[in-house]
């Protein structure tokens, strides 16, 4: 579907066949490793292996647009930080009659590569797994398909309220108000729009409760699913190194603190 | 007490959540298509307080950032889940209080959920940005108090102040005109206290 | 004991003040087929949802009595359990989807996953539904990207696949077209030969007496008889509930053919079959329809010219192919197979999608120019389903949305407001939430809103859609006043009767082409067109055919002897 707000790009690659418990492992390692380490270049090791999965993965351009929303962020902290950090002492460089401060500069910079790491691991998930897929497989791993079936059909009633959305403007629209034209008009149409799509999509949750009792929803039977999603090969070597990884971290943080 | 956090976990409630999300992504996409300076992300969570209680208004809020966080790839919502889960349960309350049935009651609400997001969220920026908060109005008093040498703590109080506030207010009074308006044949599926009479 | 009891059934809604069911008293015997009839609120849909335990469980409210579906007690067993053995088809099906699945295949499963049916099992039966309802094609289309019957048919196919002993169908066929709802209706019959018992509300009568082994007559709640189809549609006082016996028995009322008597009852045929063997009984000359030669020397002035029209939702499938139209003042009705692109077509004309060739012009201005907005005054549409149109809280300001749009004062939009209410009979609702009314008030209450704003055109998609006799005939007369004060009317049908009836016009349309187009008197004789758009003729109109009478026959008036 082309409205659809899930990110997941549909390729056949190594890394959407991947186990989605096992990219959710790797997001554990990525944000958990720097974190144990606590130097920066950790953060730019753990981005740089990120940037190698979605290059590896031929989905690097779908990041572009995450990685550029992250920026204007992390230029705003770069700015405020280096400008007015309270630990501000040491010069770094001047323009104008603006002074940018070395603490400032280097807090934000930490700031800003765990954000950019954080994007950056969250997006080799999000962009291979299917939505679906991860539902199921964690209803099979024995979570509630209650909260299952919140999750999916988050999916479903998004772009399910856009169409409402549109539908109540062609109403709007077939009774004469204009809902075209510059900003102003757009704008003044836009009020009378939220709570019509409120009070319906929430009119429509009767319906729906009533929908799926009688299919059954409530029932204690354990659920069948059309596909099993078990872990490969593929998956367990992979994990089993992010464990290991996460493991060397974790032994070397300890020794710090002991030493 | 117990009244208060009663909460039916049956098919209606299940449905509410989704739904609730969805209200939250479709008020947040008409604050930046009109590019107000409120975030008008937490209209869902609202009304699941105000309809299902707290404990489904807490899961709604929760629920929203888990799900966009996990999906959309905007991984920094994932943080907020604390202030959204905070925001439903603090609305949930005040509703079963029977405060979301007035005027002034739906104000009070809006200020309660207002500082119970500004509580939450105030440590969560300093963890995670420094203090700011991503919006340019909030943050513009930000570097202001920075540049006045104003502890971080305060600075970053003061811009979620700025944001959360006016936030809720808007939304809650947009919420309290919705609930008042909705058909009956709705609002009773969600009556806690309501058992079937017997006519026998 | 048989397979269902209900005894003394009672049920009020909460914050109501009447009962919506009061005094029920059935039993029904394993693999029967139940029909119920009634009015618009009779209570219907209030008994079909008893029968699956959400009333009172979900619904709450005041409950009395029993109902026994075997051996479990509906009001008491959890619906999760109940719903192993029984299935309910809503009366709106665009309510029936879980609204969780991407593919009209995983819909159909849904229910089937929630009760654990291994998965070959569930595969072979959700193809099975899929190839009984004919919706194959759109397996792994989206399910909310279907049109009106589509969707219709997902609905019943997910309760079907769910394998329940007792199948409630509350109007399972309203938006489908008529070969569609023969075929579900042949289908759900072969149901019960393997004992499957089938419980269904419906308005259409001849369906209900051919198919039913007994019909229970509903009346403001109340039961007021239970009995076989023979014995319920002779009854004198039906006028009186709401409910028009099938065509067949008033045509033999008309001619005063009656089967057999009984003590002091007549009773009459009900179905075709009953008729055919009465055949002897008809008079051997029938007049027929005396068509006055109209004045066709006033030639009106067309009001939509269409041109070369073609438009597609999506790239790989046209839905309207190359198709020439003019519209001219008069009644015309729009007929064809479910997805034929008939919502589509007349989305076209009032401008809210574009064409994506060709050429629609509206009083000789080209559409493309105009918004919806502008174009609104002199283009009124009801939406297919009411539920997309009413966005106000009060069916009074929803109605005079349209008049304040256009600019008129408040008190003239009042009062035009209040006229069209008055129109469609709803003026004492005028205070209430649009959405605490039923769906047949809701679809008036839609149409009202539209001709409040007085415009010269009129398109109604499928308006009689849950209307009972007398919505029908508001809708009927309302269509012959508005052409009476020189309006267009479209309007969208699959009840070929009611088309015969109040249409002068009558255009076929199958796979987003125009198949025929012309006079009632011509159109519904093209048995060839009507079979290839999977419609069928009037009942009178194929009914006179197999009795052999020469003559055009479009409705019961036209029984001249
Ligand atoms: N959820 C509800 N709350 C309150 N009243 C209701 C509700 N649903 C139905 N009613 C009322 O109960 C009565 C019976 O309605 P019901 O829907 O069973 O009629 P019906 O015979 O199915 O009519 P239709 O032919 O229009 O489908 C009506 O007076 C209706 O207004
Ligand atoms: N929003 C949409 N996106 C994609 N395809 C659509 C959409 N709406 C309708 N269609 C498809 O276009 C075709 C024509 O649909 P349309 O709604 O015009 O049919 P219809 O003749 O009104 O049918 P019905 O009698 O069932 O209402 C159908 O095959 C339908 O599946
Ligand atoms: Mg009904
Ligand atoms: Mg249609």
């Amino acid at each position: 579907m082309n409205n659809s707000i899930s990110l997941y790009v549909d390729k056949d690659t190594y890394l959407t066949r991947l186990h989605p418990f096992t990219k959710l492992v790797f997001i554990l390692a990525a944000i958990s490793i720097p974190l144990l380490w606590g130097t920066l270049w950790m953060y730019i090791v753990m981005i740089a292996l990120s940037l190698c999965l979605l290059i590896s993965g031929r989905i690097i351009r779908k990041a572009y647009p995450l990685i550029a929303f992250s920026f204007t962020i992390i230029i705003m902290i770069f700015l405020i930080q280096g400008l007015f950090n309270q630990e501000n002492k040491n010069v770094l460089f001047s323009v104008g009659p603006l002074r940018f401060y070395k603490e400032g500069i280097l807090y934000a910079l930490k700031i800003g590569l765990n954000i950019l790491n954080m994007l950056l691991c969250f997006a080799v998930f999000v962009l291979t797994t299917k939505p679906a897929t991860l539902v199921e497989s964690l209803e099979q791993r024995g979570v509630s398909p209650r909260f299952g079936y919140i999750v999916s059909s988050v999916f479903q009633i998004i772009p399910q309220m856009i169409g409402t959305m549109h539908t109540i403007q062609d109403a709007q629209a077939s009774r004469g108000m204009e809902t075209k034209g510059n900003l102003l008009v757009r704008a003044k149409a836009f009020i009378p729009l939220i709570s019509p799509i409120v009070s319906s999509s929430l009119i429509n949750t009767r319906e729906r409760a009533i929908a799926l009792e009688v299919r059954g929803f409530d029932s204690k039977v354990k659920k069948t699913y059309m596909e099993d999603h078990n872990l490969k090969k593929n998956d367990r070597t992979f994990m089993s190194l992010m464990t290991i990884l996460i493991a060397i971290s974790m032994i070397w943080r300890i020794f710090q603190w002991l030493s | 007490m117990k009244r208060i956090f009663k909460t039916k976990f049956n098919a209606a409630c299940f449905v509410l959540i989704p739904v609730c999300i969805g209200i939250n992504y479709v008020g947040k996409l008409f604050a930046s298509l009109l590019k107000l300076p409120l975030w008008l992300d937490s209209i869902g969570t609202c009304i699941g307080g105000v309809l299902g209680g707290p404990v489904i208004g807490g899961i709604c809020g929760a629920a929203n950032n888990l799900i966009y966080g996990l999906t959309t790839g905007d991984s920094i919502t994932l943080i907020y889940a604390l202030t959204s889960f905070g925001i439903g349960v603090a609305v949930g309350i005040m509703a079963r209080l029977g405060r979301m049935k007035t005027f002034p009651g739906a104000l009070l609400t809006a200020v309660a959920a207002g500082l119970t997001a500004v509580v939450i969220s105030t440590p969560l920026n300093i963890i995670f940005w420094g203090g700011m908060t991503g919006n340019v109005w909030g943050d513009a008093v930000f570097a202001w108090s920075q540049a006045g040498k104003l502890p971080v703590f305060f600075g970053s109080f003061l811009d979620e102040v700025i944001v959360d506030v006016p936030d809720k207010l808007i939304t809650l009074l947009l919420v309290f005109a919705i609930v008042k308006n909705l058909p009956k044949k709705l609002t009773s599926l969600y009556d806690v206290d309501d058992e079937v009479e017997s006519l026998d | 004991m048989a397979f269902i009891e209900v005894s003394n059934l009672k049920y009020r809604y909460p914050h109501t003040k009447t009962l919506a069911l009061d005094g029920i008293n059935l039993s029904i015997e394993k693999g029967e087929f139940i029909g119920i009839a009634g009015e618009n609120k009779a209570g219907k849909s209030t008994l079909c949802q008893s029968f699956a335990g959400l009333i009172p469980t979900m619904f709450k409210g005041a409950y009395g009595g029993k109902i026994l579906i075997g051996k479990k007690n509906a009001a008491e067993t959890p619906i999760a359990e109940l719903c192993q053995s029984v299935g309910l088809v809503f009366q709106n099906p665009f309510n029936q989807l879980s609204g969780a699945k991407e593919t009209v295949f995983d819909e159909i499963a849904f229910g089937l996953q929630n009760l654990g049916v291994p998965r070959e099992e569930m595969i072979k039966r959700v193809r099975d539904n899929l190839k009984l309802l004919d919706i194959e094609k759109y397996a792994y289309r989206n399910p909310f990207d279907l049109s009106g019957g589509q969707i219709q048919r997902v609905a019943i196919a997910s309760i079907l696949a769910m394998n329940p002993e007792l199948i409630v169908l509350d109007e399972p066929t309203s938006q489908l077209d008529p070969q569609g709802s023969e075929e579900v209706f042949k289908a759900v019959e072969k149901l019960t030969k393997s004992g499957i018992t089938i419980i269904m509300a419906e308005h259409k009568m001849e369906k209900l007496a051919s198919y039913c082994d007994k019909i229970l007559l509903l009346h403001k709640g109340k039961q007021i008889a239970f009995d076989t189809p023979e014995y319920i549609f002779s009854r004198d006082d039906l006028d009186s509930i709401g409910v028009l016996p099938p065509v067949y028995t008033q045509v033999c009322k008309t001619l005063s053919i009656s089967k057999k008597s009984e003590k002091d009852k007549i009773i009459y045929p009900v179905t075709f079959q009953d008729v055919e063997k009465l055949k002897g009984f008809f008079p051997e000359h029938l007049v027929g329809r005396i068509t006055s030669s109209e004045d066709d020397s006033i030639v009106k002035n067309p009001v939509f010219q269409i041109e070369h029209l073609s438009f597609s939702y999506n790239p790989m499938v046209s839905v309207i192919e190359d198709v020439n139209l003019t519209f001219r003042n008069e009644p015309t009705a729009i007929i064809g197979q479910n997805g034929a692109g008939k919502t589509t077509l007349v989305k076209l004309l009032k401008g809210l999608i574009k064409p994506a060739s060709g050429s629609i012009l509206f009083e000789r201005n080209d559409t493309k120019n105009q918004t919806v907005a502008q174009l609104s005054a002199q283009i009124g549409y009801v939406f297919q389903n009411p539920d997309d149109q009413i966005f106000k809280n009060k069916v009074m300001d929803e109605i005079m949305v349209g008049p304040l749009n256009l600019g008129w004062s408040k008190t003239k939009a009042k009062e035009s407001a209040r006229d069209a209410l008055e129109m469609v009979g709803l003026i004492d609702k005028a205070e209430q939430n649009p959405y605490d009314l039923d769906l047949s008030e809701r679809k008036l209450i839609a149409v009202a809103s539209v001709i409040a704003m007085n415009p010269k055109v009129l398109i109604l998609d499928e308006p009689t859609i849950a209307q009972d006799v007398k919505g029908k005939e508001i809708i009927g007369k309302l269509i012959t006043s508005l052409f009476a004060r020189g309006k267009l009317i479209i309007t969208i049908l699959h009840d070929m009767d009611f088309a015969a009836k109040y249409f002068n016009r009558i255009i076929v349309m199958a796979h987003g082409k125009i198949l025929a187009d012309g006079p009632k008197e011509e159109v519904f004789y093209r048995t060839n067109t009507l079979k290839q758009a999977h419609l069928e003729q009037p009942h009178v109109t194929s009914l006179c055919r197999e009795l052999g009478y020469e003559g055009v026959f479009l409705d019961t008036d036209d029984l001249n002897a």
